[in-house]
């Protein structure tokens, strides 16, 4: 399951049907679920891929479904298909984290590209997810003095004033400083700092 | 409310008490003078009887002095021949008895005072008084001989209850006294011989002596003596002796009786009508002042009340109304009492209605659950009253005409206006809310198919210019025809819906409809004050539904109705004329509304146009769709006086 797939949520059989048709025609792999309940059974965070969901379900309802999955931590990129009555709804949920949505009637091939666009948009997040959890594994082997000791090469001060700072021997720092690339699988200061800016200004390393 | 105030219960009272004292003062006057006047005419008639009685008693004493003075005379002439023998004495004595002088005895005394004769001669042995000293009396014998004047004596007793004295005469012969005579008169006799009947009748006459001692009386015993009597001396013959007389109760005369017993039962008569008068007086009087503390609790009462109370007499003329009704048409009483129809507080546009309802009640017929009618206040404002007419009954049980009561309901009528204006804009919201439901779920159910086909084709395409093989295409093809079938029945399905209702014709009279039309807008014609002409002149058959076409006319008219919103209030009209000719029925409908512009007149029968903001555009879609149903047309021109006519063309049914 973890290759890129367009789940297909419809009560429709015959539109189901003659999506997984159109996406074929496009290679595209899709599946089909005939309602928002068979698509939760088997829902989790590492599904990859897109969601095509009609908004209007008995029962579930595609919004309904598109909350749940969020609380699930699934971040399946979602494309909601709606009908003329359900656009309001459909632009909340664009508000709320959707991908997109297309009204009915809509250009099939149009379609096809946002799935598309949307299989690309899911790969590069499980792949910067790949990255970060990796830099993750990485931080998490550096001792509390080797942290301290890089947030500081970070700043850009001298091993000289990291020892003042930190009250230790010049020889000391060196010995951190090389300990740090190590693990870090870097060569430089610089290139350390950029491994670490994938992470973001918001992330606490 | 600006009666004048009664005067002050304790004023009103002091001057009927000084008006009761005035008419009291004559009756008073009058009770006093009658009583004055009887007090004096019994003072002058006392007078008169002690008048009467004093010359009476002075009468009887002169009789009995002459009496007593003929007898000394007479026994001053007495004679030898008299004196000689007892024969001729006895003759003499006989002689002095038939005067009837109350002379009882002679005696003949020789000058030594020797009895020489005496007639009677028996002598009653015990003798009181003076015959103690032996009788006759030696001292007036004396002193008539020494005086030689008769002399008397005083009186004694004689036996226990009698009286008497003597007198005693003596005779001269030549210069010689011879002899004296002495007579013995007994009191009892001198009062029953002297004293004539009619005065005995009326006093009671009694001689009385020294010391007040009483004599002897004659008296009827019968009698109550009343008064004090008169006395009057009756000295010279006896010594000490008084005539003492008592006049007896004598009956009043009767004319003086009847005459003060008919001023004292007039009085008294007077009295009690007085009196009488004064308890009918003062009733009244109570009963003035409860029917005043009636009248102002009634009055309070009235004026109290919320409710407009008006009364008419037969004649519909208004002879009372209360305040509330003032308030309530703005009029002062003074301008509505004395008015007949119409009043000026009628409503202008409801006239005619109000002339016939006002004569309906006056005839006696009027509705006995009440009824609604428009009154209007000075102001020209138009309120909603509700009447209740009830006959007026007077005291003598007399119907003298009708009191209604007045309530007035404008805000009640609006409020119940606003309530169902308000339901009808819920209603139309509801319809619209249905509708749009309808239209769109009609809308996913046509969609999904028309999904599934563009899918299903594009892939077919997309498959096509990848060079992929027919077979690989084909199943894309079959479902999208199988998808497209599926459309068209969604669509016959809608269509049967719509279609479920079938028309049920019949024969039916198109005028009938017409009314039935006219009376679902009823209100919305009388709320706006539209008029409407109605030309309905012969019964006209059509074969057709009457709930449809009900339904269509009830939709041309509320348009006629709502396009003369803005319309002046006495243009406010809707002609309806019913024509036939060559098979047709043609019934035209005009109104003063505001048109129909020319651009909108091209799209006014589609469905879902409308130019009304609460409107589904539905209405006349429906009237032309009914009208065809019916093999009818549904037509629109311009009104010449501005508005819209409508005909309708209906082919009537065969006879």
């Amino acid at each position: 399951m973890n290759s890129a797939t367009t789940h297909i949520v419809d009560d429709d059989p015959a539109v189901r049907d003659a999506l997984q048709w159109l996406l074929r025609s496009r290679a595209v792999p899709s599946q089909t679920w005939e309602s928002a309940e068979r698509f939760l059974a088997v829902a989790t965070r590492d599904l990859s891929g897109c969601l095509l969901l009609d908004v209007r379900m008995p029962a579930i309802n595609g919004i309904e479904l598109f909350d749940r999955l969020r609380a699930l931590h699934c971040r399946l990129p979602v494309i909601f298909l709606t009908g003329h009555g359900d656009v309001p709804m459909a632009v909340q949920a664009l508000k709320d984290g959707a991908f997109d949505f297309i009204e009915k009637p809509y250009d099939d091939n149009a379609l096809v590209d946002k799935v598309l666009a949307a299989i690309e948009h899911d790969a590069k997040r499980c792949a910067r997810d790949g990255t970060i959890l990796m830099l993750r594994q990485k931080l998490a082997t550096l001792t509390q003095r080797e942290h301290e000791v890089m947030q500081r090469i970070l700043a850009g001060k001298l091993n000289k004033v990291i020892a003042d700072e930190l009250n230790i021997a010049m020889r000391t720092v060196e010995v951190h400083r090389s300990h740090i690339f190590e693990k870090m699988q870097v060569r430089s200061a610089v290139e350390l700092s950029q491994v670490l800016g994938v992470l973001g200004d918001a992330q606490d390393y | 409310m600006k009666s004048p105030t009664p005067p002050p219960f304790a004023e009103r009272f002091s001057r009927s008490r000084w008006l009761w004292i005035l008419s009291r003062l004559p009756f008073i006057l009058f009770v006093s003078g009658v009583a004055l006047l009887l007090w004096m005419s019994d003072r002058a008639d006392r007078e008169e009887r002690r008048t009467t009685l004093i010359s009476d008693v002075l009468w009887l004493e002169q009789n009995l002095r002459f009496h007593l003075t003929r007898n000394e005379e007479l026994l001053g002439r007495i004679d030898l021949a008299h004196t000689a023998s007892a024969k001729g004495f006895e003759s003499f004595a006989r002689t002095l008895f038939g005067f009837e002088s109350g002379l009882r005895q002679l005696i003949w005394l020789d000058v030594e005072g020797n009895i020489r004769q005496a007639h009677p001669t028996t002598m009653d042995p015990d003798l009181a008084g003076e015959a103690a000293a032996g009788l006759p009396s030696r001292q007036s014998f004396r002193l008539a001989q020494s005086l030689g004047k008769p002399v008397y004596s005083s009186a004694y007793p004689f036996f226990t209850d009698d009286w008497q004295f003597e007198v005693h005469v003596p005779v001269s012969r030549e210069g010689r006294i011879v002899g004296v005579a002495v007579g013995i008169y007994r009191i009892r006799d001198i009062l029953g011989d002297s004293v004539p009947w009619w005065l005995a009748e009326r006093y009671r006459i009694s001689i009385i002596g020294d010391a007040g001692k009483v004599l002897g009386a004659r008296s009827k015993i019968a009698s109550e003596v009343t008064e004090e009597g008169y006395q009057v001396s009756f000295d010279p013959p006896g010594w000490g002796l008084a005539l003492h007389a008592v006049p007896y109760h004598a009956p009043r005369p009767l004319a003086s009786m009847v005459l003060s017993t008919t001023l004292v039962v007039l009085a008294m008569m007077v009295l009690w009508n007085f009196w009488a008068l004064r308890r009918h007086v003062l009733r009244r009087q109570a009963v003035e002042e409860q029917l005043r503390q009636e009248h102002a609790f009634r009055k309070a009462m009235e004026d109290s009340l919320d409710t407009g109370m008006r009364a008419r007499n037969l004649d519909g003329e208004i002879i009372y109304v209360n305040p509330a009704f003032c308030r309530m048409v703005g009029l002062p009483a003074t301008e509505l009492i004395g008015r007949r129809p119409p009043m000026p507080y009628w409503a202008d546009d409801y006239l005619d209605e109000t002339q016939t309802i006002h004569d309906r009640v006056l005839a006696g017929d009027g509705p006995v659950e009440g009824f609604e009618l428009k009154f209007k206040r000075r102001t020209g404002e138009v309120i909603d009253v509700l009447i209740h007419e009830a006959p007026l009954i007077d005291a003598h049980g007399q119907h003298s005409g009708w009191m209604g009561s007045m309530v007035d309901i404008t805000e009640r009528k609006q409020a119940e206006e606003r309530a169902r204006q308000q339901q009808d804009r819920l209603q139309s919201t509801a319809r619209l809310v249905a509708m749009g439901e309808m239209a769109s779920s009609i809308a996913h159910e046509l969609n999904q198919p028309l999904a599934a086909i563009s899918s299903y084709c594009t892939a077919a395409v997309n498959l096509l210019r990848n060079r992929a093989p027919a077979t690989e295409v084909l199943p894309a093809l079959d479902k999208a025809v199988e998808q497209a079938r599926r459309a068209g029945r969604v669509v016959r399905r809608i269509y049967s819906l719509a279609r479920r209702s079938e028309n049920r014709f019949e024969l039916l009279h198109l005028e009938e409809r017409v009314d039935a039309a006219l009376s679902l807008i009823e209100a919305d014609v009388r709320r706006t004050g539209i008029r409407i002409t109605l030309d309905l002149r012969a019964p006209i058959l059509v074969e057709g539904d009457p709930v449809l076409l009900e339904q269509a006319l009830f939709n041309i008219l509320r348009n006629a109705i709502e396009s003369m919103r803005n319309t002046a209030f006495d243009q406010r009209l809707i002609s309806i004329k019913l024509a036939c000719a060559d098979g047709y029925a043609l019934l035209t409908i005009a109104d003063r509304g505001c048109g129909i512009d020319a651009g909108v007149a091209d799209k006014l029968f589609d469905p879902l146009f409308t130019t009304k903001p609460e409107g589904m555009g539905m209405g006349l879609a429906i009237c032309r769709s009914v009208m065809e149903n019916h093999r009818g047309r549904l037509t629109f021109e311009g009104n010449p006086g501005g508005g819209t006519v409508f005909h309708i063309l209906l082919p009537m049914a065969q006879q």
